[in-house]
Parts: C-alpha cells; sequence; structure tokens
C-alpha cells in the first residue's frame, strides 16, 4: 500500500500534507491520490465532519466535476432540491417567492439537501478511495519550516508527530489559526467579518413535511433564504431546508451584531421558530440536535494570502464564501482541487517555492471563485448599513402584497395608492430608488 | 434419598463477618423452604449450610447457626488466614465435590467477585452474578424445581431470568443490601463440622506483603445505605454544610450532582450520576437537583428517593417517591430536627 | 523478552445512554462501540511495562468481526500484535464458555511464546459480571489478582510480581509467582495520547483471524451455546415506577411537607434507614 512507504523510515513522510478532512480537504486529497501522490489527509475529529456544520444543501457541480459517477456511489443526500427561493417575514406575516420545476427538475438535481456529519464521512472516503491516507483524531498545530521559510511539513499534537511533505494544503475551516500561523494574514477573525449562523434539527415524518411543505415526495425538497424579520431587521439571513424525516431551520447572524445587541442566538431562534408562520410548519416535531459554526462573511476584502512556499490555503480558511448565496461548499471544493492540481504541478517540476505555488491564485482566477468574490464583496456589509432591506423592505411586501389580495370591493386606484403609501410611509420614493441602485452595485459588484 | 443443599460462602476478613452473609442465610432458607414440598415427596432431604474458611473462626461458625445454618463446614488453617484466591477456591473446590451442593450463593462484594469466577469455572458451573431476585421454579424439562436467578441487563432496562440446566451447583452472586438479613436465634441448633485444608503455603503462589489502610478523606459513596446528595441549587459550596448535617444524621454520606463538581464545590469522589457513581441505596436524597438524565441514571434504582426542589416542573420529581416542593434551606434543617426528635423516640 | 497479553472486549458505550421519552427503552442505535474502559486501562498498563522492560503486548479478543476496530485501537496504544477469536459458533457463550475459549487461545500462544503477565479488565460495562478474568486463570492455572490498582514490581529473573490490589476496607500488597493474571482497575494506568507511529500503524493493521478453522481446535460441547451452563429463560421489564407523589412545602408548610415524607417512608420501609440504620 502506498502509505507503507511512509512508515520505512524513522521519519513520518508523504508526499502531500492536507490538513482538515472537510470539503475542500478531501477534494485535494483525492486530486493528488489520482495522480499517484502519496498523500496524508490530517483531521482532528473523531471523523471527517465532526466539526462541520452547514444549513444546508451542497451544489453538485463540483462533485459531479471530481466524481462524475458520484450518484451511483450513493451519496447520504437526504433531498433533491426541487423548489428554491426566498420567503419574507414581518413581523406577523409571510411571502413567499419560490420556483420549482423548469431548471429545478433535473436529474440528478443541482443540489441536494444533506446534513454534514453524513456527507463529509462519505467525500473523504471517495478520496480514501483514490489511495488518500486518513488520520484522523490528531490536529496539525504548527509547521516544520526551512531556513528560508518554506513549508517542509507539519507538526502534530501528538507525541513523535512530525509530518514530512514538501506541500501543505491548509483546509482547516473558518478558525484559520494555521493560516495566521504562516503570516498569510496578520490579523485574527474579526466579529465584523464573521457570522454565527445556528440551527436546529427538528424531526417530523416524512408524509408531514411532504405535507406541510408542499412537496410530491421524498424525491422533493425545499430550500429557502428567509429574510426579514427572522433577524430582528439586523444583518442576518434565515434558511429551511427539507430533509426526508427532519427539517433543518435556522438563521444566521453577524457576530458583530450579537455582540453590540447583547443577543442570545438561542433566543432569536426561539423567536423565529415561534413566528405565527412558522411554527405550524414544525409543530409537533421532535428536537434532534442544535448547533452552531461562524461562517466566513469576509468576503473578498477579507482573504488571506492564498499561498507561500511549500503551501496553499484552501475553503473556509481562506474566506472562500459568497455571503449572498452563501455559496461556500462549492468554492471549498473547486478551491481544494485547483490546489490539488497545484501540488501536483509542483511535483512534476520539482520546485515548490512560491512561485510555483501562486500558480494556485492563477487557476483560481480562471474558474468562478475569486471573480464572483470580487464582485460580492460588498454584500455583507452592504446589509449592515441598509437595515431597510431586513425590515422595511420585508414588511412593506407582505403589507402591501396583503392589500393587494385583500382589497376586494376598493376601488383599484385607491388600492394601487395605499399599496405605493405603504411603501413611502416607510420610505421616500427616492431613497427607495436609491437603496435599489445600492443593491444592484453590491451584488453586481459595480 | 438424596440430601439438597443450599450453600452459602460466609465472607469474613480478619474476624470480620461481612452482613451480606446473614443475608443470603436468609435467602437459602427461602429456597429451601420452596423445595420442601417436592422433596417431601420424593423423600430427599433439605439443609442450609454454610461453608467458612479462615483461622481462628469457630465463632463465626456458631453465628451462622444462629442465622440459619442447619451446618458449617469449617475450613480453619493460617493457610485462610488472610483471603487468597488459590488456597480458597481450590479449598471450596474439594468440599463442593465431596458434598456435592444443589444451590452455591456468595456475596458480589470484592472478595466475593474475585473467588465467585474461579469456583465456578474449577467446577464446571454456572454463576449468575448481582442477582436481585432468587426463586426455585418450576422449568420446562426438569425434573425438579431448579433456580431463577434474575438480574438486570441492558442498564436495568430489562430483567433477565437466567437458569443453570445440568450443570451444579447453580451458583449465584448478590450484592449486598439486596436482601434483607433474617432474625438472630442464639437458641438454632446446627452442627460444625471441620474439613481438612488440603494447600500448604507453596501451593497458595502469592502471599500478602502489606495491608495499606484507607485515609480519612477517601469516601467511598457506593456502599453508603443513605446518600444526601445535593445539586445547583445549594448555591455555593457553603450549601453542602447542611446536606452533611442531613447526611451524618441518618448516617449516611454526601453525594453531588456533576455541575457541583464540575464548579469546584466539593469533590468528584461525591458525584453521582452517568459521569460519576452509579448508587443504589436504600435512601436518596436530592437537594436542589434538577434531575437532568445524567444525574437520574446514576441514582434512580436507589429504593426510596426523596427530592427537595423550588421548581415544581423539576425532572427529579419523576423519579422521586416523595417530592417536596419548597426551599431546601428551610426543609432540611427541619427534616433534621424531625430525625433526631425521632431517634431518642425510639431509643 | 516481557511479553504482556491483554483480553479486550467491545462494548456498546453505556455512558452514552438515551432514554426513549416514550417507552423509557434505552436507544440502542447511534450508540457507539467502544473498547470496555477498563480492557483499555489495563492495556495502558501492559503497554507501560512494555516499554519499561523493553518487551512486547498481544491482545485477543472474542468476538464478531466488527470487533476488528477495538483491535486497531489496541494498536494505535502501543499492542504489537492483535488476534480476533471470532466465529459464529461462539456466539450466545456464557462467562465459563467465554472463558474457556480465551484460556485455549491464550495457552496456544503462550506454548508458542511465553507469556509472562496476562492483563484483564476487572469487568466489562455491559456485562458487569468481573468472571472471566478469574476463570481463565483457572484453567491456565495461573495466580490471579483482582481488583489491581498499581503494579509495583515486576522481576523477570525471580519471576515475582507485586502489585497493589484494593478491596472495599483497605489496599493489599500482593506478591505472586509469574506467570500470573491481573483483573485491573482504572487506576492502573492512563491512558496515553498515542504517538502518531502508533496511529498511523493501528490503521493499517490487519488483526490475525482465527475461528474454529483454526489455528486451535476447540471442542465443541464447551463453546457457545452448547458450552454455557447458564441460558436466558425469560425476560421481562422491570415494574414501572410509580410517579411518586409530590407536596408543596410553601403552600402546606414545612412540618405539614415532613409529616408527610415520613409517613410515605414509614409505608415504603424507609423510615428505619432514615432514623437509625439497618438492624
Amino acid at each position: 500500500m502506498k502509505s507503507d512507504r511512509a512508515l520505512t523510515h524513522d521519519k513520518t513522510e508523504f508526499d502531500a500534507v492536507v490538513v482538515g478532512a472537510g470539503l475542500a480537504g478531501a477534494a485535494a486529497a483525492m486530486v493528488m491520490a489520482r495522480e499517484g501522490l502519496n498523500v496524508a489527509l490530517v483531521e482532528r475529529g473523531q471523523k471527517p465532519g465532526g466539526k462541520n456544520y452547514f444549513g444546508g444543501a451542497i451544489y453538485t457541480h463540483a462533485i459531479a466535476d471530481l466524481v462524475p459517477d458520484f450518484m451511483d456511489r450513493r451519496p447520504p443526500f437526504e433531498r433533491p432540491v426541487t423548489e428554491a427561493g426566498f420567503w419574507f417575514l414581518s413581523e406577523d406575516g409571510l411571502t413567499r417567492m419560490t420556483v420549482q420545476g423548469g431548471k429545478l427538475s433535473a436529474e440528478p438535481a443541482d443540489a441536494y439537501i444533506t446534513l454534514r456529519a453524513n456527507f463529509d464521512p462519505w467525500w473523504a472516503a471517495q478520496a480514501q478511495e483514490a489511495g488518500a491516507f486518513l488520520i484522523p483524531k490528531t490536529t496539525v498545530v504548527d509547521f516544520i519550516r526551512a531556513e528560508n521559510g518554506q513549508v517542509t511539513g507539519v507538526v502534530t499534537d501528538r507525541p513523535q508527530g512530525e509530518i514530512f511533505a514538501p506541500v501543505v494544503i491548509i483546509c482547516e475551516g473558518v478558525n484559520n489559526l494555521l493560516t495566521q500561523k504562516l503570516g498569510l494574514i496578520d490579523r485574527d477573525l474579526e466579529p465584523a467579518q464573521m457570522a454565527l449562523a445556528f440551527k436546529k434539527v427538528i424531526s417530523l415524518p416524512m408524509e408531514q413535511i411532504n405535507a406541510r411543505f408542499g412537496l410530491q415526495d421524498d424525491g422533493h425538497g425545499l430550500a429557502a433564504s428567509v429574510l426579514g424579520d427572522v433577524s430582528l431587521g439586523l444583518p442576518g439571513m434565515g434558511f429551511i431546508y427539507t430533509n426526508k424525516t427532519s427539517v433543518s431551520i435556522g438563521l444566521g447572524v453577524m457576530l458583530d451584531v450579537l455582540a453590540t445587541y447583547r443577543l442570545r442566538p438561542y433566543d432569536i431562534l426561539q423567536r423565529y421558530l415561534n413566528h405565527p408562520a412558522i411554527a405550524p410548519l414544525i409543530k409537533g416535531g421532535q428536537l434532534m440536535e442544535y448547533g452552531a459554526h461562524l461562517i466566513p462573511e469576509g468576503g473578498y476584502r477579507a482573504m488571506p494570502k492564498l499561498y507561500a512556499g511549500g503551501a496553499l490555503v484552501a475553503g473556509d480558511a481562506a474566506s472562500m464564501v459568497n455571503a449572498l448565496h452563501w455559496e461556500g461548499t462549492n468554492m471549498a471544493i473547486v478551491a481544494g482541487k485547483l490546489a490539488g492540481e497545484t501540488a501536483v504541478e509542483a511535483h512534476s517540476r520539482g520546485d515548490f517555492s512560491e512561485r510555483v505555488m501562486s500558480r494556485y491564485e492563477d487557476r483560481l482566477n480562471e474558474g468562478f471563485i475569486l471573480r464572483d468574490l470580487k464582485q460580492y464583496r460588498r454584500f455583507s456589509k452592504f446589509l449592515e448599513t441598509h437595515p431597510q432591506f431586513m425590515d422595511v423592505y420585508p414588511s412593506f411586501l407582505n403589507d402591501s402584497l396583503g392589500q393587494f389580495f385583500s382589497a376586494y370591493g376598493k376601488p383599484k386606484k385607491e388600492l394601487f395608492r395605499d399599496m405605493l403609501g405603504a411603501l413611502t410611509n416607510r420610505r421616500g420614493l427616492l431613497q427607495a430608488t436609491g437603496d435599489i441602485v445600492s443593491m444592484a452595485r453590491s451584488v453586481m459588484g459595480w | 434419598m438424596t440430601t439438597r443443599r443450599f450453600w452459602v460462602f460466609i465472607e469474613q476478613e480478619e474476624g470480620q463477618v461481612h452482613p451480606v452473609s446473614w443475608e443470603l442465610l436468609g435467602v437459602a432458607r427461602r429456597l429451601a423452604s420452596q423445595v420442601a414440598e417436592e422433596a417431601e415427596a420424593a423423600g430427599d432431604e433439605v439443609v442450609v449450610e454454610g461453608v467458612l474458611l479462615g483461622q481462628d473462626v469457630r465463632g463465626i461458625a456458631e453465628r451462622a447457626i444462629g442465622y440459619g445454618a442447619d451446618r458449617v463446614y469449617l475450613m480453619d488453617d493460617p493457610v485462610l488466614a488472610s483471603y487468597r484466591n488459590c488456597p480458597y477456591y481450590l479449598s471450596i473446590k474439594a468440599v463442593a465435590e465431596k458434598y456435592a451442593p444443589e444451590v452455591f450463593l456468595i456475596g458480589a462484594t470484592t472478595l466475593g467477585r474475585d473467588l465467585a469466577g474461579a469456583i465456578a469455572t474449577a467446577l464446571n458451573t454456572g454463576l449468575t452474578a448481582d442477582c436481585t431476585k432468587l426463586e426455585m421454579g418450576e422449568v420446562k424439562g426438569a425434573d425438579r424445581k431448579l433456580l431463577l436467578a434474575t438480574r438486570p441487563a441492558f442498564g436495568g432496562n430489562i430483567m433477565a431470568t437466567i437458569v443453570c440446566r445440568k450443570h451444579h451447583p447453580q451458583m449465584s452472586s448478590v450484592r449486598p443490601r439486596v436482601f434483607p438479613a433474617p432474625a438472630y436465634d442464639p437458641e438454632a441448633e446446627g452442627e460444625i463440622v471441620q474439613e481438612d485444608v488440603e494447600i500448604t503455603e507453596e501451593g497458595a503462589r502469592s502471599c500478602i506483603l502489606e495491608f495499606i489502610h484507607a485515609k480519612e478523606d477517601t469516601v467511598d459513596i457506593e456502599y453508603s445505605d443513605v446518600i444526601v446528595a445535593g445539586g445547583r441549587g445549594l448555591g455555593g459550596p457553603e450549601g453542602f454544610g447542611i446536606i452533611k448535617a442531613l447526611a451524618d444524621a441518618m448516617g449516611g454520606v454526601v453525594g453531588a450532582s456533576r455541575p457541583c463538581v464540575d464548579a469546584g464545590w466539593i469533590s468528584y469522589a461525591h458525584q453521582v450520576g452517568q459521569s460519576g457513581k452509579t448508587v443504589r441505596p436504600k435512601v436518596y436524597v436530592a437537594a436542589g437537583i434538577s434531575g437532568a438524565l445524567q444525574h437520574k441514571v446514576g441514582m434512580q434504582n436507589s429504593d426510596f428517593i426523596i427530592a427537595i426542589n423550588n421548581d415544581p416542573n423539576a425532572p427529579i420529581f419523576e423519579v422521586a417517591d416523595v417530592g417536596i416542593v419548597g426551599d431546601l434551606f428551610e426543609v432540611i434543617p427541619a427534616m433534621i430536627e424531625e430525625i433526631k426528635a425521632r431517634k431518642e423516640a425510639r431509643a | 523478552m516481557f511479553h504482556a497479553l491483554v483480553a479486550i472486549k467491545q462494548v456498546p458505550d453505556t455512558t452514552n445512554i438515551r432514554i426513549d421519552p416514550d417507552t423509557g427503552n434505552l436507544v440502542r442505535e447511534g450508540v457507539p462501540a467502544i473498547m470496555n474502559p477498563y480492557d483499555a486501562h489495563a492495556l495502558a498498563a501492559a503497554v507501560e511495562w512494555k516499554h519499561k522492560l523493553n518487551g512486547k503486548v498481544t491482545v485477543v479478543s472474542m468476538g464478531p468481526p466488527s470487533f476488528t476496530s477495538t483491535i486497531r485501537e489496541a494498536v494505535e496504544l502501543g499492542a504489537d500484535r492483535g488476534i480476533l477469536i471470532s466465529d459464529r459458533k461462539f456466539a450466545g457463550a456464557d462467562t465459563l464458555a467465554t472463558s474457556y475459549v480465551l484460556a485455549e487461545v491464550i495457552r496456544a500462544i503462550h506454548e508458542e511464546d511465553p507469556i509472562d503477565l496476562i492483563f484483564f479488565g476487572k469487568q466489562a460495562i455491559d456485562g458487569d459480571t468481573a468472571q472471566v478474568g478469574p476463570g481463565v486463570a483457572v484453567r491456565l492455572d495461573f495466580p490471579v489478582v483482582t481488583y489491581a490498582v498499581n503494579i509495583r514490581a515486576v522481576d523477570l529473573d525471580d519471576a515475582t510480581l507485586v502489585v497493589e490490589r484494593r478491596t472495599e476496607r483497605w489496599t493489599e500488597v500482593v506478591e505472586t509467582a509469574l506467570p500470573a493474571l491481573l483483573t485491573c482497575e482504572k487506576d492502573i494506568a492512563e491512558i496515553p495520547f498515542a504517538p502518531l507511529p502508533d496511529l498511523i500503524r493501528s490503521l493499517r493493521y490487519e488483526p490475525e483471524m482465527w475461528t474454529m478453522d483454526g489455528p486451535i481446535d476447540f471442542e465443541t460441547d464447551k463453546i457457545g451455546v452448547r458450552g454455557s451452563p447458564t441460558i436466558v429463560y425469560q425476560m421481562g421489564t422491570p415494574p414501572l415506577p410509580e410517579p411518586g407523589e409530590k407536596i408543596n412545602a410553601r403552600e402546606v408548610g414545612v412540618d405539614e411537607a415532613l409529616a408527610f415524607l415520613f409517613k410515605k417512608a414509614e409505608e415504603a420501609g424507609a423510615l428505619t434507614t432514615m432514623v437509625g440504620g439497618a438492624a
């Protein structure tokens, strides 16, 4: 077996070390192992995914890119996303804008709802199948460096815990201590650039989920982003995902906002779950899990330098998350893959210097990751400076639509005037137009 | 005519008898009476006999007769002065092979557990450990009643009744205080039979170099009849003052829930619960303990559970036999007074 | 060379008990399987002495194929060789049949590669009988010391062992001849955080599998159900605890509440214990 080569000397040696067996790490390991490299995939948890948590749904394009026959390998998916969209919550109202059918009836679907504790081990198993050697229950705490600073391996928390390797790919997740240690970023995580996302997984019989969410069967699922009252008008976003026999429901709020207003995540979550439109959906369900995780929201501006001599960074550790679309998992997978390809290139050249490592950034620029991150760079800040998107507009929407649908017998001219008034009572027309332009700018990256 | 022998191992160390021996004599007497009818019909004799090993322990044999033994087989020899596995199990094996007892009961103490497995293996028979119920009962396909030994399984959620059909003796170990001790009858009559001890010191293969006695402050709450446990409701380490006072008044020990230990109010030796000790005292008082599952699994098999808590909805009330909703700082001192008063009345 | 053998068992992690709130039963799905904690500590002690005396540790386990993960864990903790005795015919074994199989396996290993000291955990947390260790000792005719909490000395030249044994009342310092068998308390050694090379080795380790087909001949009437004198005759649920009674001292006063308490205690037969201890 490939890994036996590592044991013949007193030193533990591999061709590459990947720190973290999450989505980015397993992708990087998979790519390198397929090219015949001896890869150590080092995971601090008991098993991959033990430390990972999300909403959420996996976008399959990134999976398919690396494992084209992924559906044959029985990934632990819950339901396909066959309905997706936005729900706008006001204090007592709800407007739903979702889309089904059309592009969302593809098979396999473009996105599948899943649970990380199930999915990550499966993903890492694909890397193991390709020949990567998973070392669990072991935490990387530092680097081995040559005199010129070049990374030549890692130090783990175990006795005799050094692993030598000419290239190390850091996929350590949001708490990027190693990235900081390497000097790729000059500061620790800042609350203003972090969201805390927390959710409950509530179990319900499959038929009840189908009935309450209007889903035909367990081959149909809903993924919705929930805006507005869910975060008390503060920068944040809620979500609902339907699993086979449970519902993942939660929200994320910017960490500095939580601190400033001394909010307790559990209380905000409960308020959301008690909302008159939400409560009936989960009534009678049993709480299976309650958990939280940090999400890096700083985007493009918060990214560290992505490479150094002998080292690369991918995934949450490199802040590769698109805040609006909550796209972090596919960015992680793609970045992991590109990091792996860069490492393979370095091996074929026998050159692991910073110059060769910089090819990683070239690869990222060719794809969507860096471009999208650049485009959305103003988005999280945008929500903070434009709170009206979380309170005024959702409540206006619910109010005006509510009027529209209850205005039987009212002259329509009056109705439309009232509806406009519902907006102008809250926000002047000029300001509203300005808001739309700002929103477009922050989304389009102008 | 055969003699059906119901045996009990009389455990002693340094001349002190472990009370479980008397409790088991009571059990053996009851089991013997359950086969009296079928024995009479078959013309068999039924006896309860004790097995006693040690040095200069004849007096204990006499007491065993007072607790109900018809006969005591006494092996008295320097090689048996202190308990050691080898000389004890070999000696017992010899007498068991000589007399072929039907049932053999041993207390599940440290000594008993060290010994029982060795005897059962040496006699090639079955042993059921930690039984909570013992009966002689009809078993399909057996021509006489067999020992039905019941013990908890799967964390106490299932009670399993075990039988040993073909091998003898049918052996069971029983924890102290599962059964009550019988009354002592100083007039009781019985026989003491001294058996030879073939084991020599060389055959013993181990020797005890030293006995180290525990220091004062080590606490072993597991064996106490009474545990008074305090929880977060105590508000701080000082709260354990009245807990100890109540424990002292009842002759018990102090227990604690995990949050108290984590907060440093009391040492881990007192912790009751999933990550502490599992206890099954006769009386368990939970004061200021909410009764989370992790605590409950450590004490729910106590005989009589008293809960004192300010919160009427505390889960501890689900497992308590008697729950008092109130301020423990008022209730407990009053309880201590009441206990002292009753003690004096009895004296 | 010092050769220690450790008998280990995989058990459900009963400290992670979840009770189904509806049925009150143990939830068994998702309960992780672990190495019996007492066995793990026993193994740690064996490995400690392996290092001190420059020796080796063999582990054996009797169970279904799923026990291989526990053997690997043992290698991670320092075992050099791991043997799993697994065969459907062993299933249903009580402690007598189990001690027979284990003793035969250990005897075979001992004949090829003499063992100095056998380690058992004091009991398995699922069965709690504590019988197999002493049973194996009797079959092998090794002296046994149970409840071992500290090994003071191992003298391979003199073939003696000095070990501390803790009973309810005191700690004994026992000297015994080697080879011997110990059953161990958790105090005997701390479980180490394995060095990386040991972990890596364990991840690739393939335990040796012994079955009824070899390398040992077992007597069929001594194994499995046939070799078990005891059988489960009946299973039942324990009587459901009656919901207790509550009294509100804040409403009726402390005295009234206590009167209620003592009355209930007397009815339950607990009063004697509370006010005076057992007769």
